[in-house]
């Protein structure tokens, strides 16, 4: 992997969340670079602030102030302006999560072009997200409210909605958690043949089975990243 | 384009958007119809006003002035001035040709003497005589089959404009619409005389009575007239009040015509009869004037006061005329006549407009309030959006253009409904003057009856929120059924009460744009403070929740 370039890092991040008066510091200096065509899997357990760390990547959230920054192909995104920030998530990454969050208003086709709206007047060219939804064999679900979904429909929707746009990293926070071994298993394949046509996927999950599907494993410990 | 798609989803996937909706429309609705009502309330008073008076008015007191031929010629000479006219303002006693039996019935009337050839150039009194035939078909067509004036005698019309009777040649009277008691007024607002006893060619009895210079009564006299037709001018108090008579003839009965002025210091003559040492001209109390177009009544007036001022000092000066004029004349404009009548309703209209606005308030503090709920249950929705890369200000677009949507539809919808209710207000006033039609109520009660099936299915199928709001519906229709049952006719709009027989019908379109420009952009206020909250949520924080 030494001869790929970095596309994402970590630079000793610290993450500290105020619960009423005590703070409490869940990262503390992480660091973690991932490569571009990498499949990072962070493991660890239930409350060691994997999220937190995957939304700080996402540019979701900001580390603390002046300790630490999140790099996207060596730019700072930690300090970068809100509409740099909102680009960064419109179009470089994309998010899948563990309870799908699909928009319960929306059809499936609308919730995948959802990242293709932002920005624009016109509605946008359905052809892309409906390929996407065909090849993750949704055709039949494009015009179901996510309610009519199984969970493992619903995840690759959500999967679909976060590559709409081509993102070139994947962040997923345990998309596998919410759903049992044989669909889970159905959507690592997916993710695994994304990746290998190149895509950087960052995985979170508290499963070392799940966690095995990836090239790299890092376990996130005492708020550090540890090989 | 998401905000587009998303506010409309919200809108329309849900309930509540559509009560603040409802609450918008029904505001604006009885802003615009209130507002219209008062607003076509002024505008047939002011017109009613100048249609009535002319622009100009000139008084006197009881005595009148003298030499008002050669003050009206001059006045006609004014370029401000299209027509002026002289008027006597007196009151008398009409004996009406009924009821059978020689017991008539007495009223008083006020006493309009004119020249109708030139008052009808003043006042709009030709246009407001009621007794004429349809113009044509399509005029024939608009009147009910059983309208009096398609049959009526063609001479009437004519008779009425210059207050003698062709057939006779007698001087006749023209008497307000609702002078007789018989004319009924239908709700088309056409007239039905009540037992036959149609008004015009039938005789009255016009008692006046004289008043000299210096205030002493004298003699009354009384004479019958034909009556030649009867004026309509659209303001009950007039209308019930005013006759209009031949000048010269309530000059001669109230001795203000021209006579010979006797030296009664002199002995009489061999014949008995005292010197005569000259002669009293004929006098009027009024002088009614109309503007040309483009002037203002304002400008007439300051030119009638000039004229009338330059008049009096002539007459003084002049040492053959032994009549001064009177020294204390009014010269108003028809609004400062009608000031009275006005300037409160103005400032009703006024009131109206401030109390009303609070309204506003209250529906932004509604929207606010719904938007806050929805805001916080679609919080989850607005990690999700932040997280694919939309931006503050898309989120508080979203917000902002619900509540746009909101203002825009409810206040659209609220205009067309105070249109229905403003341009058929008048139905709507007859309908809730008489007793509910039996259809309606058995309609309601049916009604009643349906929501009650639908109580005894939802009990059957044990639902409570269905069987809460069939039961609800239920009683709704009972007490509005019985209500309608027990309705009796309650006329709102009387006629004896208010100056006008017809309810203003017209929206007033500048109230309305107004009243949707406030609504709109309080609804957007109220939108305003969830939006800007949703703006403000962390995407973290959001996508934790629920
Ligand atoms: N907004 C917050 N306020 C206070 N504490 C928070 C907040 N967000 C997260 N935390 C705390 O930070 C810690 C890390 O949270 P995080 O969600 O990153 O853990 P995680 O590793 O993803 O756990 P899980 O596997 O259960 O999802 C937890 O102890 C959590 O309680
Ligand atoms: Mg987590």
């Amino acid at each position: 992997m030494g001869d790929r370039p970095r596309i994402l890092e970590a630079r000793n991040v610290h993450k500290t969340y105020r619960f009423g008066a005590v703070p409490v510091e869940v990262l503390r200096g992480a660091d973690l670079s991932v490569h571009a065509g990498e499949w990072v899997a962070i493991l660890g357990s239930s409350g060691s602030g994997k999220s937190t760390l995957l939304h700080l990547l996402g540019g979701l959230d900001r580390p603390d102030r002046g300790r630490g920054e999140i790099l996207w192909r060596g730019e700072s995104i930690s300090i970068a302006p809100g509409r740099r920030i909102d680009r960064y998530r419109n179009r470089d990454v994309g998010f899948v999560f563990q309870f799908y969050h699909l928009l319960p208003e929306l059809d499936t086709l609308d919730n995948v072009l959802l990242p293709t709206m932002v920005g624009r007047w016109m509605r946008p060219d359905p052809a892309p997200a409906r390929s996407l939804l065909e090849s993750f064999g949704l055709a039949h679900r494009l015009h179901h409210r996510p309610a009519q979904l199984s969970g493992g429909e619903r995840q690759r929707a959500a999967i679909a909605r976060a590559l709409v746009r081509g993102p070139q990293v994947l962040l997923a926070d345990e998309p596998t958690g919410n759903l049992d071994a044989v669909t889970g298993g159905s959507i690592l394949d997916l993710l695994a043949e994304r990746h290998r046509s190149g895509l950087t996927i960052v995985m979170v999950t508290h499963d070392a089975q799940v966690a095995a599907r990836a090239d790299r494993i890092v376990q996130l410990r005492d708020g550090q990243v540890q090989a | 384009m998401y905000a587009r798609l998303l506010s409309n989803r919200y809108l329309t996937s849900r309930l509540i958007p559509l009560i603040a909706i409802g609450a918008v429309a029904l505001c604006v609705a009885m802003v615009v119809t209130v507002v219209s009502v008062m607003t076509g309330f002024l505008d047939l008073l002011r017109g009613a006003g100048r249609s009535i008076v002319g622009d100009v008015i000139v008084s006197s007191g009881i005595g009148g002035m003298p030499h008002y031929d050669e003050l009206i010629a001059r006045i006609d000479a004014l370029p401000e001035c299209h027509k002026a006219t002289p008027v006597i303002d007196t009151f008398g006693l009409l004996r009406m040709p009924y009821p059978r039996g020689p017991e008539k019935e007495i009223v008083t009337t006020q006493v309009w003497a004119i020249e109708p050839l030139s008052f009808a150039e003043v006042t709009e009194y030709a246009d407001n005589l009621y007794w004429r035939r349809p113009v044509d078909d399509a005029a024939r067509a608009a009147m009910q089959p059983d309208d009096p004036r398609l049959d009526i005698n063609p001479a009437w019309l004519q008779d009425g404009f210059t207050l003698v009777e062709s057939a006779t040649g007698r001087p006749g009277v023209a008497i307000g619409m609702h002078v007789s008691v018989a004319n009924e007024r239908q709700s088309d607002g056409s007239y039905r005389p009540r037992y036959g006893w149609s008004m015009p060619g039938r005789d009255v009895t016009l008692t006046l009575v004289p008043v000299s210079s210096r205030g002493k009564i004298a003699e009354p006299r009384e004479e019958a007239f034909p009556i030649v037709n009867e004026v309509q001018s659209g303001v009950y108090e007039v209308d019930k009040n005013r006759i209009f008579a031949p000048l010269a003839v309530v000059q001669r009965m109230l001795r203000m015509d021209r006579a010979p002025l006797y030296d009664i210091t002199a002995d009489p003559g061999p014949d008995g009869q005292l010197p005569v040492i000259g002669e009293t001209p004929a006098r009027v109390t009024k002088i009614l004037a109309r503007a040309k177009p483009g002037v203002t009544p304002a400008a007439l007036r300051d030119a009638i006061e000039r004229t009338y001022r330059e008049f009096s000092l002539e007459v003084d000066a002049n040492r053959s005329l032994t009549t001064k004029m009177p020294q204390i004349v009014s010269v108003l404009t028809w609004e400062q006549q009608l000031r009275d009548l006005i300037a409160p309703v103005q400032k009703e209209r006024e009131m109206m407009r401030i109390l009303f606005s609070l309204i506003y308030i209250v529906c932004a503090g509604l929207i606010l309030s719904i938007f806050w709920a929805i805001v916080i249950e679609k919080t989850r929705d607005i990690g999700i959006l932040r997280s694919v890369g939309a931006s503050r200000r898309g989120i508080l677009w979203i917000f902002l253009r619900y509540g746009l949507v909101i203002g825009i539809f409810g206040s659209a919808i609220g205009v067309a409904l105070a249109w229905l209710i403003v341009t058929r207000i008048n139905d709507i006033h007859s309908a809730i003057g008489s007793d509910a039609p039996a259809a309606v109520w058995i309609g309601t009660y049916a009604l009643a009856a349906g929501a009650l099936c639908g109580v005894v299915w939802q009990a059957v199928r044990g639902r409570l929120l269905p069987l809460l709001l069939w039961t609800l519906a239920t009683l709704i229709f009972m007490v509005a059924g019985t209500g309608l049952l027990f309705h009796r006719g309650t006329l709102i709009w009387d006629p004896s009460v208010y100056y006008f027989s017809r309810i203003p019908s017209q929206v007033d379109w500048w109230t309305a744009g107004l009243t949707v420009i406030g609504a709109v952009v309080f609804s957007v206020i109220g939108a305003a403070i969830p939006a800007a909250r949703a703006a403000d949520t962390d995407p973290v924080e959001a996508l934790r929740y629920g």
